[in-house]
This record gives structure tokens, sequence and C-alpha cells, in this order.
């Protein structure tokens, strides 16, 4: 493989990685607040992608600008999981049955997209971002460049919002330890439902990334299923950092191998580390303190 | 009056007969197919509960060992010229030998780990499968010849309807076996709570990795009677998630701690995802409707249909434990001092 081969491996890799690490930090959320797995993440993902994509052929719309709907709308039925369907579940049996449900809602929500929209290909492009930029000989897509940045100012937020808010102290003290956060006087069940809401937010956000990067159907959700328990894994179950770093860095060698060994080999990456790190380092690479209990 | 012992007998034998004379009194070909499909479907969620209904392991990826066994067998087949039942008897001990290996790495994490596992391992064969096309012939299918040439279509469903039906016997058996023994006592154990069982002596690992092996060669004798009876293997349907969750779906839904459970599941599950198939054709409706079911079942009947019914024909029924198995009634009819 040649270098500058590589270096455009591993630059697209890397902007993919934005997009893998914004996601996982809603599930990461999830898994915080609930020890909820989310399978249904991606699922909501790519409803995001076609409410964008339809929006976008509707009305006109800037495939960007849709996300001041779908985030306020992602947010609410994010509260509305958390609140009907996942607390309703037994507490002993909630880590099995809350992945059950949440894989119901992903069957139910491809499903519903195969049969409004069919399973055909869709893709949206925008005349501002169909160019690339040259830096030292690597090829850096306009729309790949937007993509990960508003990932990366989203993801930042979502940072700042948990390290520097009363909220995201709450939030901080739920995942730690619920029955303490509540003797100090947290209302649990609302910042889990926040929790939710936001989680779910990442992935409006995301869809509207994803609808303008690359073509998407329903059943493609299955793939970045795999792809985010990969990295939530690797990274450390409960530890937005650490997922952070893990989506950047499997993003990175699947780029790499992507332009190298092909598309199988590049989506067998992820279940290579996730078996790998399950057998060596179940909690994880990058993880924090929580991520030692599981 | 007759004891509920006594009326479950009855409805075991009747259950039989009628299994047994289906595919003769089925009115046309597709019916007879359907049959075949409903009574595979028994046996891969009676496979599945296995691990899921001793050990309280929900694998979403069996379809994984589905699909070894299928493509397994028919590769012997065609590219070796090794004849069916060794076929069919040499891919299951690599589906067994697969599902040890697997199982070594997948129980060492436990709850929605597992899951997560079990969903990356289906995929995983998915992909290898569609990529490895001298091998699978890719996305255009693999055809798997017939077990002899002279065998007409009608036929040909009887004989697999038989051989389903006998592996259904053969898994709903090793279900009731183990259920009495001392291995299904200690995979129950890790069920209500692994960290005691361990405590107390069970070898969890190897109880673990013993039952998984079991189910998936079960599933994986399934899969290659599949790939034999319909003839055409396609990646995308043989190891689909799709496929794995519909096993959990008929177990849970027939109820994952009864006997019958699976099958009951399977026999509702299984024509109401064929009927959604064919009354709507292409359309994605029947994924709808398998989200849909498994979402109540979740919601509303983690335990399943039968013990929702039978609580509904008690009417005034105690209400079970998790650990006790048979109610203060049901203790009492079988010793036969009457209600």
């Amino acid at each position: 493989m040649s270098g500058s081969l590589f270096a455009q491996g591993l630059a697209l890799g890397l902007l993919a990685g934005g997009l893998y690490a914004l996601l996982s930090s809603g599930l990461t959320l999830y898994f915080g607040v609930m020890r909820v797995v989310m399978v249904a993440h991606p699922a909501f993902l790519f409803l995001a992608a076609y409410t964008t994509y339809f929006l976008h052929r509707v009305t006109g719309m800037d495939p960007l600008l849709t996300i001041v709907v779908t985030v306020p709308l992602f947010f609410v039925v994010g509260i509305g999981i958390q609140r009907l369907l996942v607390s309703r579940l037994a507490p002993e049996s909630l880590a099995m049955m809350s992945v059950l449900l949440t894989f119901a809602l992903a069957l139910l929500i491809e499903g519903g997209l195969g049969v409004v929209a069919t399973g055909s290909y869709r893709s949206i492009t925008v005349e501002y971002a169909t160019s690339a930029v040259r830096v030292f000989g690597v090829a850096l897509p306009i729309d790949k460049l937007i993509g990960f940045g508003i990932a990366a100012v989203t993801f930042v937020a979502i940072f700042l919002i948990l390290r520097v808010t009363r909220f995201g102290k709450a939030l901080r003290a739920t995942i730690q330890h619920p029955t303490a956060a509540m003797l100090v006087g947290i209302d649990t069940n609302r910042v889990r439902g926040i929790g939710f809401g936001i989680g779910l937010a990442t992935a409006a956000i995301g869809g509207a990334v994803l609808a303008i990067i690359d073509p998407f159907f329903p059943a493609a959700h299955w793939d970045y299923i795999g792809k985010l328990m990969a990295i939530i894994v690797v990274g450390g179950l409960g530890s937005v950092q650490g997922a952070a770093i893990a989506a950047l860095l499997l993003g990175a060698i699947e780029g790499v191998v992507q332009v190298s060994a092909g598309a199988t080999w590049a989506g067998l990456i992820f279940y290579g580390f996730l078996f790998a790190t399950l057998l060596l380092r179940p909690q994880g690479f990058f993880g924090g303190r929580l991520a030692e209990r599981f | 009056m007759m004891t509920v012992a006594a009326a479950r007998r009855a409805a075991i034998v009747v259950a039989a007969a009628v299994l047994l004379v289906y595919p003769w009194i089925a009115p046309n070909s597709y019916m007879r197919y359907a049959g075949v499909l409903v009574v595979m479907y028994a046996v891969l969620a009676t496979s599945w509960n296995l691990v899921g209904g001793f050990t309280g392991y929900v694998s979403l990826g069996h379809a994984a060992f589905f699909g070894l066994g299928a493509y397994g067998t028919g590769i012997l087949i065609i590219d070796l010229a090794v004849p069916h039942v060794l076929a069919l008897a040499i891919s299951t001990v690599g589906v067994v030998v697969f599902a040890v290996v697997v199982g070594l790495a997948a129980v060492r994490v436990r709850g929605a780990s597992f899951v997560i596992v079990s969903i990356a391992l289906v995929t995983m064969m998915s992909l290898i499968a569609q990529d490895a096309r001298e091998l699978t012939g890719g996305s255009s299918g693999l055809r798997v010849p017939p077990i002899s040439e002279d065998l007409d279509r009608t036929s040909n469903h009887l004989l697999f309807f038989n051989l389903f039906a006998a592996l259904l016997l053969l898994a709903t058996l090793a279900w009731w076996f183990i259920d009495r023994s001392r291995f299904g006592a200690g995979l129950k154990a890790i069920r209500e709570d692994e960290d005691k069982a361990e405590a107390l002596g069970v070898p969890t690992t190897a109880y673990k990795v013993a039952v998984f092996a079991l189910s998936a060669g079960f599933t994986g004798v399934a899969g290659g009677l599949y790939g034999m009876w319909f003839g055409n293997l396609d990646p995308i349907f043989v190891f689909s998630i799709i496929v794995g969750a519909n096993m959990v779906i008929m177990a849970l839904l027939g109820g994952v701690r009864h006997l019958f459970g699976p099958t009951v599941g399977a026999l509702i599950v299984a024509p109401a995802s064929e009927y959604f198939l064919t009354r709507f054709g292409e359309t994605q409706i029947h994924v709808v409707f398998s989200g849909v079911l498994l979402g109540i079942v979740v919601l509303f009947m983690p335990d399943g249909i039968i013990p929702k019914v039978g609580a509904l024909l008690r009417r005034f029924g105690p209400v079970s434990s998790s650990i006790r198995e048979e109610t203060q009634q049901e203790l009492r009819d079988r010793q036969g001092v009457g209600a």
C-alpha cells in the first residue's frame, strides 16, 4: 500500500470516526443512566436520516437545518421511551428485557421505514458540499468535513453539559450511584428521562450528518449496531471519553483497512476488536471506574 | 373430574397426533411448505430455549449456527460430494466445535454484553458468507442438490416435515431430561444468581459452554435440514438477525420455562409472519409485526403465554415466584390429593 493511499484511508476513517463518537456518546448516556444497551439507537439514526431526507425533499429545507425539527422531536421521543417503556420493565431483568425491548423498537423502525420509504438506497446531495479540499495530497470531501465538524461540536457540547452544568452534575451523580443521588435530592427519574432525550438527540444530529455523507437504506442500521457496540465495549461501557477515543481509533483503522483490504474486512475489524476486548479486558480499554463494575 | 396433569397429557397426545397427520391433511403444496416451516421454527425456538430458558442468557444471534449448519452441509455436498447424511453429521460436529470456541469467549460476559456478542456473531457470519463467493456463491445464493433426484415436491415436503418433527421430539426430550437433571439445576441456578451458583460449586463456565454447544448443535442440524429441504441458501436470509429474533420471540411468547413454550410460540408466530409475508408480499410489514409482537411480549407477558393462559384458567391460582416452578396447587394435583 502506498503512503498516500494509507493517508487517504486514515483521513476518511478519522472523519467517519467523528460520527461514531457522537453516536456512541448517546449510547453511553443510555447505558449510564439506566444500564440499558439501546440496540435501537442506529435505527433512530436512520429514522432521522429519512426524516431529514423527506423534509429536504418536501420543503426544500437545507438538510443540516432540519435538525431544528428533528432534535426537539427526538429529545421528546427519548424522554417518552424512558418514561413509558423502559421504566416499566422489572428491575431484576432490566438488562436483558431492555435489550429485547429496544430490539423490538429497532425492528419496528426498520419495518416502518421499509413500508414508507421502500428498501432502496437514498441519498442527499447538497451543492456546497460536492467538492473536496486537498491537504498534503489527501482529498478531504467537504460533506465529510462538515459532518465531522457538526459531530465534533455536538460532542463537545454534550461533554460540557456533563462537566460544567448543574444538570450535568446531577446526571453524573445518577450514573455513579442512583440511590445516593436520590438521597441528596436529585430527581433521578427526571434526570434519567432527560438523559435518554439527549441520547436520542445525538441520533437526530447524526441522522442529518449521515444523510449528506452516505447513501442509506433501512436495513443498514444493523451494520451500525455492530460497529457502535464494538466501540462502546472497547471504550469501556459507560465512559463518554473512552467511547470517543475508541470511535476515532476504530474509525481510523476501518478507513485504512477499507482502502487496503476492502469493505468486508473493514466491517470485520470491529468484531475482531469486540471479541478481543471481551476476552482480554472485558471492562474496556479507556473506561472510567464505572466500567470496572461490569 | 380430570386432573390438570391428565388434561395436560391428553392435550399433548392430541397435539402430537395432529402434528403427525398434518402433512397428509394439508390442502395444498403451499400449506405443506408452511407446515414444514412452522415445525422447523419450533425446532429452532426449542433449541434456543436450551440456552435462553435454562440460563437466562439471551442470544439474538442463533441464526449464526443455523446458517453455519446450512452452509456447512451444502458446501460439503457440493464441493466434496459427501453423501447428504454424512454431510449433515460432519457439519453438525463443526457447528458444535465452533460453538464451544465462541461460547468460551461469549459466556465470559453476562447480560447485555452477551446479547451484543450474539448480534455481532451473526452480522459477522453474514459479512463473511456474502464475501466468500467461491465457497458460498455470495449474494446470488447456493443451490443445494436435493437428497434424491426422483423426490417430487410433495414427498420432499413430507420427508422433511417428518425429519423436522423427529428433531423437534429430540430437542424437546433433551430439554425435558436437562430440566430434571443435576445439570439443569445448575443451569437454573446460573439463571437465578450466577455468583451464588459459582460459590455453591456449580461449574458455571463448563455448564454454560456445554448447554450453548448443545443448543447450537440442534440449531445447526435444523440449518442443515433446511438447506437440503429448501435447496437454496441466501446469506441475507440464512444469517439474518430476523431469524434469530424470531427464535427469541417464539420462545418468549410461549414461555421460556415451559417444555412446550417455544413450540406453542412457533405455532403462533410462524403462521402469522408467513401470513404477513404472503398477504403483503415485498413490503416490510412482517418486520413491523415481529417488532410489535416482541414489544408486547416483553412489556406485558415476559413469562409467556402458557403461564398467562394457565393463570386465566385457574383464575385464583397463586402467584408463582421465580424460584418455585411448581405451585402448591400443582403439587397437590400431582400427589393425587385433589384440589
